[in-house]
């Protein structure tokens, strides 16, 4: 701030200066004090140039004036309530249930959600292979390799259409998903006997 | 008294709903905005599980639920019900689907239709705000899993070599145990039988 008002204040003085020099020109020689110098034959002043100084280099361009303490240090660090430059821990990391790594609070864990969605493009894939281009009207079914029909009211597998993966069912994707919504309540009053081998 | 249950004349969705619509920026202005949320509506009754950024995926929910509202509510022998799903099913198969596929299927529900969930946060990327938008009933596996399974947390890692160790001190207790003289484990016996008929007497 202070180089800077220095300056304008040198600029100013020298516009006066020019000014009064134009309108009034300088003061008649009569007015001048009479000194006795030896006159010695002056050197004719050069026409200044810019190659003089630099030759074959050329010039860049430079800082006029000082930056101040604070102003790098805001630009090196950023200022905390806007823009804040330096790393910030994150706080809102949690441990996945399943597979225990880190995902972020309220957002899908990314390790499950890349396996679930490789299994999803998978099946996503062999249905569109499946319904082809004509009209949908069932509903689908995703039966993996060596699963057959679970014992269901036969209602439930009326107008289903059943797509088969050519692959084993992964471990991770339950098969009781399949029969939780659509258990029948059972009103026979047989027990099934149990440990028989 | 004579008047209709308001609930039933209104069709009200089950989501949270912006009282602004978002803009979607594009060079088309509104028309290319709704082509945009065409394209992912089709996409989303034609997939069932979609990945998209929060915006688009946020405001073409509000329209997919919207449809299958309409769906349910009017059938589709209701004209204007069909023109808009016309408009919006891009693909037409999908109109079979919405109305002989989702409409059973949701007829029931007492939840929305389809479900928003926060993908994890995309990296080296421009948009990282990404979301997965499903249908409700999709035949693929879940993405949120209610009863996570606990066996990796580790107290029950612990927990489980510890039961694992114990088990294994009173098994060779017991190994070492058999071949011993069967007179301890008799009068252990008779006094117990003692100590029961004690109990009974008194």
């Amino acid at each position: 701030m202070f180089p800077r008002f220095i300056q304008v204040v040198q600029h100013l003085k020298n516009l006066e200066r020019s000014i009064l020099l134009s309108l009034f020109g300088h003061p008649p020689k009569e007015l001048a004090l009479a000194v006795s110098v030896n006159q010695q034959p002056k050197p004719t002043p050069k026409a200044f140039s810019i190659h003089d100084l630099i030759g074959d280099g050329f010039l860049l361009a430079v800082p006029k004036f000082r930056r101040t303490v604070e102003k790098r240090l805001n630009r090196k660090f950023g200022w905390p309530e806007y823009v804040w430059k330096p790393f910030v821990p994150k706080t809102n990391l949690k441990t996945c249930h399943e597979c225990g790594h880190h995902h972020e609070q309220g957002r899908l864990c990314g390790n499950c959600y890349k396996k679930i969605g490789k299994e999803t493009k998978e099946i996503q894939g062999e249905i569109l292979k499946k319904l082809g281009s004509g009209p949908i009207e069932q509903d689908v079914i995703v039966l993996y390799e060596g699963e057959t029909l679970p014992d269901q009211q036969k209602e439930f597998w009326k107008g289903k259409r059943i797509v088969e993966m050519k692959k084993e069912r992964p471990q991770w994707f339950s098969k009781n998903l399949l029969q939780k919504s659509t258990q029948q309540p059972s009103k026979s009053t047989d027990v099934k006997p149990t440990d028989l081998a | 008294m004579n008047q209709a249950e308001v609930s039933k004349l209104v069709s009200k969705l089950r989501m949270n709903i912006k009282p602004e619509h978002r803009r979607l920026k594009n060079l088309k202005g509104p028309e290319g905005r709704i082509d945009k949320l065409r394209k992912t509506v089709t996409g989303l009754i034609k997939f069932e599980r979609i990945e998209l950024n929060i915006n688009r995926g946020d405001e073409a929910r509000q329209y997919a639920e919207r449809l299958i509202s309409e769906a349910i509510r009017h059938g589709d022998c209701h004209k204007p019900t069909m023109d808009m799903a016309n408009f919006w099913l891009l693909e037409k198969q999908l109109v079979h689907k919405l109305f002989k596929v989702l409409v059973p299927r949701f007829e029931n529900s007492t939840v929305s239709y389809t479900k928003m969930i926060k993908a994890p946060k995309a990296q080296n990327t421009e948009h990282t705000n990404k979301i997965v938008l499903e249908l409700r009933g999709n035949p693929y596996p879940d993405l949120i899993v209610k009863q996570p399974n606990n066996r990796l947390w580790i107290q029950n890692v612990l927990l489980d070599a510890a039961k694992y160790d114990y088990r294994q001190s009173k098994i060779s207790e017991i190994a070492a145990n058999i071949g011993k003289d069967t007179q301890l484990s008799s009068s252990s016996l008779t006094a117990n039988n003692k100590g029961g008929t004690q109990k009974e007497e008194s």
